[in-house]
């Protein structure tokens, strides 16, 4: 009796991971033997201008430590991410509650104002760079309109004007999806609530504080934790702004890799970053998953 | 009217440079007729985005077409993705291209990988001897390493000096140039003479003309590595192969490359190709250093040709001089080679399209045109009558340009001469945008440091004693 009930429930055991073993053999398939791989990659010595392959150690990892510009490529990814998450999240939420009463044309604005997130980033890029010429671009002719006087600004060649352009462009094509999330959040608050603080005589920085804020602090996180992760791999409207330059002062994680990657081949030796740069981050998520305490 | 008098004159000059020669053999004529046996196929041709693969798409594949039946698809991938992409799919062994594009700073590298097929045994069967005595110097060292021919050149690349004529030959400006600076108002033969010829010219002009207008961002390499030979500097210790990018001269040339900006027209940093042409064409600068092409649109022959319809209208039509670029030696920049594929299915066919291009009666056609971007590469093209009455001056830019071509500085090629470049512009843009330029170099040569390094110092000490040894590496 307890036999048959045994083999029951081994068949019952087999069914189910019989149910679930293509799937976990497609996700093995494309998750994970490619990071597989790549972690082996980072071990030999591929280039593809060089036919020699050996294993090689640890020579890719030690170079990792001592390469001054793939860490300042790191540095550069998160002072943009630093500054224009946000100016993003702020402006994203001012509209946000702008757009949360009913207002004339709202559709039509809301519409219009999403338009820039749905624009592809390599020609959102080569837009704003064009905007940003000095010869023909209007930036500089509008800002030289106030000053009354010819300003020429740089915006993609001085060092000091290429993190604004970047910046700028960022925030310009990106602010829209935040704002889209958060009147989402907003618009589901939950009124008496609101109410209640109304009537018992909070102002309205307290009840956004109090009230407002914690409503929608999970998919605000979401929000933030989607565009962070945006912003550490960013690379084509940056690439078209700047290519990285002057010299590599914008260059981002992104455009490192694909620089040392795919135009001079150091195949393993971008593997190996790779892997650094994914524990480090994976470390860094977890934390920062914990701290906002939303992976519940 | 100027425009279509001009396009008749290109018209005549291309319908006898399609007279061959009766008596000579034809390597234009050997190619077509061998490639008949092979009507019925398609080439795949990789070439550079832009105006050189126009010349394909256009004119010379629909032409090749006819003559052979051999149809032409080709793909185009911007320059600076040309060797990556054709090596990627050479590693992939993808047969995706029978015929590649390739700069001759590329070739030993590919050759190393064996991404370039020899070509003697094409040559051999189907090549004319003399016409591969007819290809300048400087540019047939491009075709061959170590002792074997692996492409064949379609574009003689050279930089020149481009200068408003009616500015330096105005009498008042001779005089009081030679007042101010104690010599006569000419093309400027040092560096030192080029900043103070485009800042007189600039304090006397300038918001309407200035000076000059030199290209600060693509391509930097080529500028950069042309001023540090001519100020004396040189790429590396060839006893310990140490960088020496730094070095005092180095110094000295990028320096006066940030500071003679001063004389240029604001956001000038920001200038590529085209907005110096564009410059020069508007009448807005006295001086230039670019590619030849530009003295043909400079002089207005592009008027009717619509893929050039962004070259704007020139205003300084028969105004342009030509002369070699301070210093003397101007950077063969670049160039353009054709080769053939080793996963090639169709090699013989591809081979025989290449040396159709490359051929006397051919490439003269080509490097005439407005479109195409090709540029004199053979004697004959700088002696040839219909080229030579294309446009008033246009014998000067000939001689300029042969000139040019017998005194230039060949490129850099080592191992991995792509990486080198890359860091030599990043290093070159980050001073033009404001860091200090010996800082620039300082971090450049320790960038370059690390890539022997990585490389191998003595592969790579070979490698560059090999190049070094060829009289267009220094000119000394």
């Amino acid at each position: 009796m307890s036999g048959s009930a045994s083999g029951r429930a081994d068949d019952t055991r087999l069914f189910k991971y019989g149910l679930i073993a293509p799937a976990t053999f497609v996700m093995v398939l494309v998750a994970v033997f490619p990071l597989i791989y790549l972690i082996v990659v980072s071990f030999q010595r591929i280039s593809l201008s060089d036919d020699i392959t050996s294993f090689s150690g640890l020579v890719n990892y030690a170079r990792i430590f001592s390469d001054a510009r793939l860490w300042d490529a790191v540095l550069h990814t998160l002072l943009i991410t630093v500054i224009a998450l946000p100016i993003e999240l702020v402006l994203g939420m001012l509209l946000g509650y702008h757009f949360l009463p009913d207002r004339p044309f709202k559709r039509l604005l809301v519409a219009l104002l999403i338009i820039p997130s749905v624009i592809s980033p390599m020609v959102a890029g080569s837009m704003w760079r064009l905007m940003f010429d000095d010869r023909y671009g209007p930036i500089n002719q509008i800002i030289s309109w106030f000053a009354g006087e010819r300003i020429s600004i740089l915006w993609t060649i001085n060092i000091a004007w290429a993190y604004p352009a970047i910046i700028i462009t960022d925030v310009w094509q990106w602010t829209p999806f935040m704002f889209i999330i958060l009147m989402a959040a907003l618009a589901n608050v939950d009124q008496e609530l609101l109410d209640a603080a109304a009537i018992d005589g909070a102002s309205g920085w307290r009840t956004f504080l109090e009230v407002t804020l914690p409503a929608i602090r999970p998919v605000m996180m979401i929000a933030l934790l989607i565009r962070g992760l945006d912003l550490i791999r960013l690379f084509d409207s940056v690439w078209q702004l700047t290519r990285g330059g002057p010299g590599s002062a914008t260059e981002t994680i992104s455009i490192y890799a694909y620089i040392r990657g795919f135009q001079e081949f150091d195949t393993s030796y971008i593997a190996a970053v790779v892997v650094v740069l994914a524990i480090l981050f994976s470390v860094g998520l977890v934390v920062v998953l914990k701290r906002m305490a939303i992976a519940r | 009217m100027r425009a279509m008098t001009l396009m008749s004159a290109v018209g005549g000059a291309l319908l006898l440079a399609a007279q061959p020669a009766l008596s000579e053999e034809n390597a234009a004529e050997k190619a077509v007729d061998a490639a008949k046996q092979y009507s019925g196929i398609t080439l795949n041709s990789a070439e550079e985005a832009g105006l050189m693969a126009m010349l394909g798409i256009n004119i010379t594949g629909p032409e090749w077409k006819e003559l052979t039946g051999i149809g032409l698809n080709v793909t185009e991938i911007p320059f600076e993705e040309l060797f990556p992409k054709q090596m990627l799919e050479h590693k992939a062994g993808s047969g995706a291209y029978d015929i590649m594009t390739i700069g001759p700073s590329w070739v030993a590298d590919m050759v190393r990988n064996g991404a370039l097929e020899p070509l003697d045994p094409f040559i051999e069967k189907y090549g004319v001897a003399s016409e591969f005595d007819d290809i300048a110097p400087a540019f047939k060292d491009w075709m061959t390493y170590d002792g074997k021919t692996y492409a064949l050149v379609v574009d003689g690349d050279v930089h020149l000096l481009y200068y408003r004529k009616d500015i330096f030959e105005d009498p008042e400006n001779m005089e009081a140039f030679k007042a101010e600076y104690g010599y006569d108002l000419a093309p400027p033969q040092t560096w030192e003479q080029f900043g103070q010829i485009c800042k007189f010219i600039t304090d006397k002009y300038a918001p309407e003309l200035y000076g000059a207008g030199l290209i600060n961002t693509g391509y930097m390499h080529f500028f950069f590595s042309e001023r540090l030979r001519t100020y004396g500097g040189k790429f590396f210790d060839p006893e310990t192969m140490k960088a020496t990018v730094n070095s005092q001269e180095a110094i000295d040339a990028l320096t006066d490359m940030v500071d003679q900006l001063d004389c240029q027209p604001p956001g000038v940093q920001t200038w590529g190709f085209g907005e110096s042409l564009s410059a020069l064409s508007a009448g807005e600068i006295a001086m230039t250093i670019s590619w030849p092409p530009i003295a043909r649109w400079a002089q207005g022959i592009n008027a009717d040709e619509q893929a050039l319809s962004w070259v704007p209208e020139s205003t300084v039509v028969d105004k342009i001089g030509y002369a070699l670029p301070p210093g003397g030696h101007p950077e063969l920049a670049s160039g353009i080679m054709l080769a053939v594929s080793p996963d090639s299915k169709n090699k013989d066919a591809a081979y025989l399209y290449i040396q159709w291009l490359h051929s006397k009666q051919e490439s003269l056609k080509n490097v005439m045109r407005p479109l195409g971007l090709r540029d004199a590469f053979r004697i004959s093209h700088y002696e040839a009558p219909e080229y030579q009455a294309l446009w008033p001056t246009a014998p000067d830019y000939l001689a300029t340009l042969r000139q040019a071509g017998e005194q230039g500085y060949s490129d850099l090629a080592i191992l991995e001469t792509y990486k080198y470049w890359d860091s030599m512009g990043r290093a070159v843009v980050a001073a033009i945008g404001g860091k200090d330029p010996k800082e620039a170099l300082d971090d450049l040569a320790a960038e370059w440091d690390g890539l022997t390094e990585q490389i191998g110092v003595d592969r790579q000490k070979e490698a560059y004693l090999e190049w070094a040894q060829k009289p267009s590496a220094y000119r000394e």
